[in-house]
């Protein structure tokens, strides 16, 4: 699965409402899918599990879109592999 | 002037049904709501037994997301709330919200919430604890939910008296009606205890009914008792200013008369013996009320060998040799102890009794105790006419609450 499949998964698992449709690289995140401060320390905690990696709370300060969670995702992983 | 303090809606989410008139019509029926315990392995435990609310969905009254991030008593408190608002016809626009008050109580709070939270911290340390721990946990959980979702802005706050809270809270209410700080108020209480915790608790506190028949074992003033039965639920009335409720043109339900409240100074789970400040309570409750006006009582009765003989010696002392005249229930020998939900449920009972001019049963009521000698309504519901009822809780703590709600006469 790749880092968007994954981030969308980790989405619905903390809302189970929210349509997948809904969920693209530019959709921002509190105003698009309703997604708070709260919501996305779980997003990030599923994510942690699923790629074996710590987000610290500067890394996540930032995000304010789905692309920039895959980003992150995608950014970590290639400093991991290297 | 204090105002008259009206009923006008309630609503109620319990182990006899998923609305307050579902629940009214099995307690009539004599109908028991214990059980064997479904919501977890009870493998290791000494007792087996709740009384739990089968086939809620929290999806009916809130969205996937709120649900997941709720705790089971918050579910019950939003649930049960939301059908006293409608039941009450109650709008909520930019003309009432700040005159709306909420006062939803919880003995408990998210008791299950904080054991699998702690779990995830004992296995998998802190970063594994939820964000939503905190919102899910904390005892006012329901009462910020209630506002988040209704919009309502007025006074928002919890109170806690164990299993005295339920009653606690609509005395509070009162009062805040009664003095012109809101207009109308949200008023409720929910508990959803039958945990493995909960369970395991109550249980090594020496509490919690034995017995294995499920529909027995909840048998209040019956000789053969032997503790209580863990429930869990949750039940909210609307309370309003009388003029508030005319000015609306609201169905008014019944009138909230008297609240009284005192306290033990005696021990964390044992009741005073001689029912001393229990009696003091009632007597408050019934301040400036003629006594012989009071027709039935709704006993806190949870079926403990301690309760319910001291709270007969209460009830004795508080009215006399009248006290063998008025029928006195407990619908805890149908509903199980509902906690924080039990002085609520209990308030909505004696509205229904008054308006429905029936009384509910204590069921199982089988073995005469000569320290319970008053008239227990056993076994079988009966038709009285009833103006002035009142409700009596105790908590753990030694907290005792007694309100009396009185037939509305339009005067």
């Amino acid at each position: 699965m790749n880092a968007l499949d994954e981030v969308k998964k980790a989405l619905r698992k903390v809302n189970p409402g929210l349509d997948d449709g809904k969920i693209v690289p530019g959709a921002l995140l509190k105003e698009d899918l309703d997604v708070d401060s709260l919501d996305l320390v779980e997003v990030a905690m599923a994510l942690e599990d699923i790629y074996s990696l710590t987000l610290d709370e500067d890394e996540m300060d930032g995000i304010k879109t789905v692309g920039d969670i895959v980003a992150l995702i995608e950014a970590r992983l290639k400093v991991k592999s290297a | 002037m204090p105002d008259r303090v009206v009923v006008t809606g309630f609503g109620a989410v319990t182990p006899l049904g998923l609305d307050a008139e579902d629940t009214w019509r099995n307690l009539v029926a004599g109908v028991s709501g214990v059980d064997y315990i479904s919501l977890f392995d009870t493998t290791d435990f000494k007792v087996k037994i709740g009384a739990e609310v089968r086939d809620f969905n929290p999806i009916d009254y809130m969205d996937p997301a709120t649900a997941r991030h709720t705790d089971r008593f918050a579910q019950f408190a939003l649930a049960a709330s939301l059908q006293a608002i409608e039941s009450a016809a109650l709008r909520i626009d930019e003309s009432n919200r700040y005159e709306v008050g909420i006062l939803v109580g919880s003995g408990v709070g998210g008791l299950d919430s904080l054991t699998q939270q702690f779990r995830n911290l004992s296995a998998r340390g802190p970063t594994r604890v939820s964000p939503y721990l905190v919102p899910m946990m904390i005892a006012d959980a329901a009462s910020a939910q209630v506002s988040i979702r209704t919009g309502i802005r007025g006074p928002n706050f919890s109170l806690i008296s164990a299993c005295a809270t339920g009653t606690d809270v609509i005395g509070i209410a009162y009062k805040m009606v009664r003095w012109g700080e809101v207009k109308a108020i949200v008023v409720g209480g929910a508990d959803a205890a039958v945990t493995p915790i909960g369970l395991a608790g109550f249980a090594q506190a020496g509490a919690l009914s034995r017995n294995s028949e499920p529909k027995r074992a909840s048998r209040p003033f019956d000789k053969e008792r032997d503790g209580f039965v863990v429930g869990e639920g949750g039940a909210a009335l609307i309370l309003e200013s009388l003029d508030y409720a005319r000015a609306r043109g609201a169905n008014i339900l019944a009138e909230i008369v008297g609240y009284g409240a005192t306290s033990d100074a005696y021990h964390v789970t044992a009741p005073l013996e001689s029912g001393e400040a229990a009696a003091k309570a009632i007597e408050l409750a019934l301040a400036g009320i003629d006594r012989d006006q009071v027709g039935y009582i709704n006993a806190h009765g949870t079926s403990t060998p301690l309760n319910d003989a001291s709270e007969t010696r209460a009830i004795k002392k508080a009215f006399g040799e009248k006290a063998y005249r008025i029928p006195v229930s407990s619908v805890k020998s149908m509903l199980g102890h509902m906690m924080g939900a039990a002085g609520t449920i209990e308030a909505i009972t004696c509205c229904q009794v008054i308006n429905k001019s029936v009384i509910p049963p204590t069921i199982n009521w089988e073995h005469p105790d000569p320290e319970c000698d008053l008239d227990y309504v056993p076994n079988t519901a009966r038709k009285a006419e009833v103006n002035i009822a009142i409700s009596n809780s105790f908590g753990f703590g030694g907290h005792n609450a007694v309100i009396a709600v009185g037939r509305y006469h339009h005067k």
